[in-house]
């Protein structure tokens, strides 16, 4: 955490006591009829000019969020039609069916539950790829206006092709394809953005098939019968570490892992100030239309816990603001 | 184009894998036969990354600081974190908060730990010697991270001779 972040908890934890206090003793000391209507009306300005802050925020996220966005559709046609020619993408997706074959094979062979793990994990992360292939040759015969095959799907089962489904069904804009290619570089290599935790790094798919054919080579001198097996699958580690490789290459040059872990970060800030503005469109809106109203001497009571804790609320948003301008302003 | 040191030692530790310990010390076990195809296998691999190493970085001389570096382009690679604490002529000495044998499963008991602790370290310790240091060296370590701790301490000698 680093050091203005600490000072934004420090100044939201002291708002919110005082915040706090102040409902707490509004509530157990009774006011006059005229104090809280003037409480409310300063509440009900005050959520006002927040709003206004929150939808100058939403505003500048959105801007921020589109700007990358327009980046990213720019580069994404280079990708589908210099990168991935129909040949290649048949050549790679017949090596990660075989390797999903082979694995599933040697998965129900085997008796040791961390060597099924493992296999299992190849079996996943190939399974995935192919899925991002099916989904991306898909979307590279419809940009370039031609007739779509079905290639990749034939070799599907059910399994598969509710994942493939999915997937596509998830890919609606331009940009989103680089989405689909950046995942699929990071099940075969591992992600390389900074922002990572390392206790968040799952190992690759090229890791697990590495660790894997070096233990087949320590089984060969127990059973000679995975000797097969390993050459196949140095085989095609070769062959997918120069094919994926150069899409990974590619796609570090251009820096769209970075930019996408960019609109990533603007994109949710751009959730939670929506919903924040939500929040703050809602409040008044209550106080305004329900509870001003009916206000009387007699209701006045009655409404007052509610009146204490929409101030101490209004209080709150503006610590919870600094925290997101702060947070915006390092995207 | 001419490859950068970077990518050569990416290539050769890529070409040169050790096989998954915490996958294969079940195996073994299970097969009931011994450690010794686990030590040879990893000590020709040690031996071909070591030599690699020597030969990407040009390190010719033959000293600790050969060592030391050779430890640092490692375990960094590997995304473990080392302290050196000792580096002089005839010592190095280095402090490591991963081990291998942390990863393996829960069932495997503390001997076997300690069994598949010694076959690595004394692999790559053999390693160094052929290739750096040797047969005037030695290397111990406390196996402290297995046992509890918070740091294993790995220390390389050379025997003076008398």
């Amino acid at each position: 955490m680093n050091r203005s972040t600490k000072l934004l908890f420090v100044l939201l934890l002291g708002a919110s006591l005082v915040a706090f206090f102040l409902a707490w003793r509004n509530v157990i000391e009774p006011m006059d009829f005229a104090d809280l209507k003037t409480v409310l009306t300063t509440t009900t300005a005050t959520f006002g000019s927040l709003l206004g802050i929150i939808t100058a925020g939403l505003m500048f996220t959105h801007g921020k969020f589109s700007e990358l966005a327009s980046e990213l559709d720019e580069k994404s046609p280079h990708y589908i039609s210099g990168m991935l020619s129909l040949e290649k993408v048949q050549i790679i997706a017949n090596n990660l069916l075989a390797l999903r074959k082979d694995f599933s094979l040697l998965e129900t062979q085997s008796t040791v539950e961390e060597e099924k793990d493992l296999y299992r994990r190849i079996v996943e992360k190939s399974s995935s790829i192919y899925v991002d292939f099916a989904v991306l040759s898909d979307l590279k015969l419809m940009q370039q206006g031609l007739a779509e095959t079905d290639l990749m799907i034939s070799g599907m089962d059910p399994q598969l092709y509710a994942s493939y489904k999915k997937e596509r069904d998830r890919v609606k804009k331009e940009w989103q394809i680089l989405v689909t290619i950046k995942q699929m570089v990071d099940t075969w290599e591992g992600s390389t953005t900074l922002v990572t935790k390392k206790n968040e790094r799952r190992a690759s798919l090229q890791q697990d098939l590495r660790s894997s054919i070096s233990l087949l080579g320590l089984k060969e001198k127990l059973d000679k019968n995975s000797k097969q097996v390993r050459a196949e699958a140095e085989g095609i580690l070769n062959e997918l570490t120069e094919d994926l490789g150069k899409i990974g290459r590619e796609l570090r040059l251009e820096r769209i892992p970075q930019l996408l872990s960019q609109m990533e970060q603007a994109n949710t800030i751009r959730g939670k100030y929506f919903y924040f503005a939500l929040f703050f469109i809602a409040t008044p809106l209550f106080v305004n239309l329900l509870v001003l109203p009916q206000l009387s001497v007699a209701t006045a009571s009655f409404f007052q816990p509610v009146i204490s804790i929409t101030s101490s609320l209004s209080v709150l948003g503006i610590a919870f603001l600094l925290l997101y301008i702060s947070k915006i302003l390092n995207v | 184009m001419k490859k950068s040191a970077e990518e050569k030692m990416k290539t050769l530790l890529a070409k040169y894998t050790y096989p998954p310990v915490e996958v294969a010390i079940p195996i073994l076990e299970k097969a009931g036969r011994g450690e010794e195809e686990l030590a040879s296998q990893i000590h020709e691999i040690d031996l071909s990354i070591l030599s690699g190493l020597i030969k990407i970085f040009g390190l010719k001389e033959k000293n600790m600081k050969t060592v030391a570096k050779i430890f640092g382009v490692l375990l960094s690679y590997y995304g473990q974190k080392y302290e050196p604490l000792v580096l002089s002529e005839n010592r190095f000495c280095l402090s490591v908060s991963d081990c291998p044998m942390l990863h393996v499963g829960k069932n495997v008991d503390m001997a076997t730990r300690s069994k598949y602790c010694d076959l690595l370290c004394s692999s790559t310790a053999k390693a160094l010697a052929k290739l750096v240091l040797g047969d005037a060296s030695s290397c111990s370590w406390d196996k402290a991270l297995i046992k509890g701790g918070r740091k294993c301490i790995v220390a390389f000698e050379l025997v003076k001779s008398k």
